[in-house]
């Protein structure tokens, strides 16, 4: 059931990643470190902040589809974030698994808590919370409506999550982008945001193949239940 | 709008004060807490000091988690949250009507453990001590609202109370370390200048979380 | 009272992939008195759900009084009584009543528990914890919490189910009482005889749809036993 748009999207998807890595490993310059272990190991950077926006945007996603859900009342709503949240947490997942990639090297340690892992953490259990809601749930309009509360209650929490945690110390390296030190340099900045927009086409694809995969189910549900009737 | 709110609180403290064995156990369960965490972590005193103040959350919000499951578990019995949605009250007034009578049952589990801690973690009694009011007032309330609804959301599963602590302690995390912090203030003696900013903050949050919880409350009593 | 009181159009309800009901179309006039029969999972409690508003369907159109069942105007006017309860175990048979009151705005709240206590005759119970009850006496007192608040439509979903016979008589009376007094009722049953004893009107549904629509009298008892109920067809 993949449509032209799906195959352009994923020869798209393959030539970027392959881009990447070869842009990664091969063309930007190396950080100026001490460690040699550290030279290697940031180059993770590449993959695992950008995971880490697109959960946000995932999240964000889940957070606009509840509200548009119990607002309509549309079943699309609810199956795009059924798809996003899905989605999110396979990315912070993968900032979970690419962050002590990087920390073991670096810090020595798998995993600390400091702010920013914990946070993450916090954010990884409250959509997983969300998704396991729904397995307990029989399908149906109570499922929906307390999938969407939960949906936006999540979202909300978010920011304040990072805002709590952020009082303690951190030993993140701080948010290069956002820091007033000039920030990156300008082939790491090219990288970073190629690497951001591959993750981006990315995360579309993945809702493109989830949400169909969903309305299809639907589909065969219906079906199904129209032999039943007859 | 407020008349039925009073009307559940009333029903619940009824039924809650009917059964004082689950208030003494309740109570006995926040010892214990108490009494295992010396007997696994044997530590100086003054370690205990510094985890003392996460230790009283722990048991506060084990109370509170006691107290929601009660309440929500007296609901479901012989069909009692569809009798609510059947009935001419908004769901926002049964919202506020739970939310109280949770928050009074937890406030009170608090006021009785606090002087087991008192006693156990050899607290001086000081003027400053009552600036934990407040500090306790704020993230009980913050752990409430959002309890409140979200145990209204997981009894419609057959797992609520795994559920409730699935959703809601990483959702009520923030509130929780920042009472902590402040708790911790307190009973170091020094109140630091940023006690006020987050004593607000937490407030603030917990303003946000009641009114969503409030105006979202319709939504989950509808089929 | 010339508006209809319920109207039904075309209403379909999913579970999922599961199905319970399908292209229901009913009216139901002011003072009317409607059986819906059906064997078990025809889905008669699902369209008494979708009436009462706690439940929204798939498909089609509601309108009880001319507005949505969930507006707030029609909440006070309804009263269910269905398998489930809707009583506190922890609480007397007063301070269910109380609660009731309470919560439905009720004037007069001491007199109005008297008397429907007297109805269901609990009166000696009153006091009582519900957790003590038997559960036809729950029943009873279920009965009596649906009266308090005077309501014009009444669903009632297998009420019959668990009394004894004195107590089937108790509520038989009851709901020719509320009949006279120009209550709109929707009972379902599977006692066929007591339906055609109190209604105007027997619905069949069966497999989801509804299958057989007529006054009382249209088709005798036997009839209708013989052609929806037998036991041949009879299904899981
Ligand atoms: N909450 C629900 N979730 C899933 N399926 C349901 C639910 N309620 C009813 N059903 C299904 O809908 C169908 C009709 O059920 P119901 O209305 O209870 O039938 P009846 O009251 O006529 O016995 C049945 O197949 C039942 O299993
Ligand atoms: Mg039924």
């Amino acid at each position: 059931m993949k449509t032209l748009i799906d195959k352009i999207i994923l020869v798209i998807l393959l030539l970027a990643f392959l881009t990447s890595i070869f842009l990664i490993f091969a063309w930007v310059p190396p950080i100026k470190a001490s460690n040699p272990a550290e030279q290697i190991a940031q180059r993770i950077f590449y993959y695992h902040v950008p995971s880490a926006w697109i959960g946000f945007l995932a999240f964000f996603v889940v957070f606009i589809g509840s509200i548009a859900y119990l607002w309509k009342r549309e079943r699309k709503y609810e199956l795009l974030s059924v798809a996003s949240a899905e989605i999110g947490v396979l990315f912070i997942t993968l900032v979970l698994l690419t962050g002590p990639v990087w920390a073991k090297p670096v810090w020595g340690i798998w995993w600390t808590w400091d702010a920013r892992l914990t946070s993450s953490l916090v954010l990884w259990l409250i959509y997983v919370a969300y998704l396991m809601l729904r397995r307990y749930l029989p399908d149906g309009n109570k499922r929906a409506n307390l999938s969407a509360v939960v949906g936006i209650i999540g979202f909300i929490d978010v920011p304040i999550v990072y805002y709590s945690i952020r009082w303690w110390e951190t030993q993140h390296p701080k948010a290069v982008m956002a820091s007033s030190e000039g920030g990156l340099a300008a082939p790491m900045f090219f990288v970073f945001m190629f690497s951001l927009a591959a993750f981006t086409l990315l995360y579309v694809y993945f809702m493109r193949v989830r949400y169909k995969l969903l309305v299809m189910e639907d589909s065969i549900n219906k079906q199904i239940k129209e032999m039943e009737i007859l | 709008m407020l008349k039925p709110s009073l009307a559940i609180v009333q029903k619940d403290l009824r039924m809650e004060f009917r059964s004082k064995e689950s208030i003494l156990a309740m109570w006995i369960f926040s010892l214990l807490i108490f009494v295992i965490f010396n007997f696994t972590f044997e530590v100086s005193r003054l370690v205990m000091l510094e985890i003392a103040p996460g230790l009283l959350w722990v048991a506060f919000i084990f109370s509170g988690m006691f107290g929601l499951n009660h309440s929500f578990a007296v609901e479901r019995e012989n069909g009692n949250l569809r009798s609510m949605a059947l009935m001419p009250v908004t769901g926002g007034s049964i919202y506020l009507g739970k939310f109280l009578s949770v928050t009074i049952i937890m406030l009170l589990f608090e006021t009785l453990i606090f002087p087991i801690f008192v006693i156990f973690y050899d607290l001086q009694l000081t003027a400053t001590l009552f600036l934990l009011i407040p500090v306790i007032l704020a993230g009980t309330i913050g752990f409430t609202s959002l309890g409140t609804i979200l145990s209204a959301v997981s009894v419609h599963t057959r797992n609520q109370q795994i559920l409730l602590s699935l959703l809601l302690w990483p959702l009520v995390s923030p509130i929780i370390i920042w009472s902590v912090n402040l708790t911790s203030m307190v009973l170091a003696g020094e109140i630091l200048t940023n006690f006020l900013p987050l004593l607000i903050r937490i407030i603030a949050f917990d303003v946000i979380f009641f009114t969503i919880s409030f105006m979202l409350f319709d939504y989950i009593l509808e089929d | 009272m010339s508006e209809i009181a319920l109207h039904l159009d075309s209403v379909s309800k999913d579970f999922g992939r599961i199905i319970a009901l399908r292209g229901i179309n009913l009216d139901v006039q002011p003072g009317e008195f409607v059986s819906i029969l059906g064997r078990n999972g025809a889905g008669k409690t699902t369209l008494l759900n979708i009436i009462s508003g706690i439940s929204t369907p798939s498909e089609g159109e509601v309108l009880l009084f001319g507005t949505d069942p969930a507006a707030s105007s029609n909440k006070s006017k309804l009263a269910v009584i269905s398998h489930e309860m809707f009583l506190y175990s922890n609480l007397t048979a007063v301070e269910n009543l109380e609660y009731y009151t309470q919560m439905y705005r009720v004037e007069g709240m001491e007199d109005k528990i008297s008397s429907v206590l007297e109805t269901v005759e609990l009166t000696h119970r009153r006091f009582d914890l519900v957790s003590t009850f038997s559960r036809g006496m729950m029943q009873r007192l279920t009965i009596a919490r649906a009266l308090l608040h005077d309501p014009q439509f009444l669903l009632l979903d297998e009420p019959f189910t668990g009394l004894d016979q004195h107590a089937i008589a108790m509520l038989t009376t009851i709901l020719k009482g509320q009949k006279a007094q120009g209550r709109t009722i929707l009972l379902t049953t599977h006692d066929l005889h007591i339906a055609n004893d109190l209604s105007d009107r027997f619905v069949v549904i069966d497999k989801h749809r509804v299958v057989y629509d007529a006054a009382v009298g249209a088709l005798g008892v036997d009839e209708l036993r013989s052609r929806f109920f037998s036991a041949e067809g009879a299904q899981s």
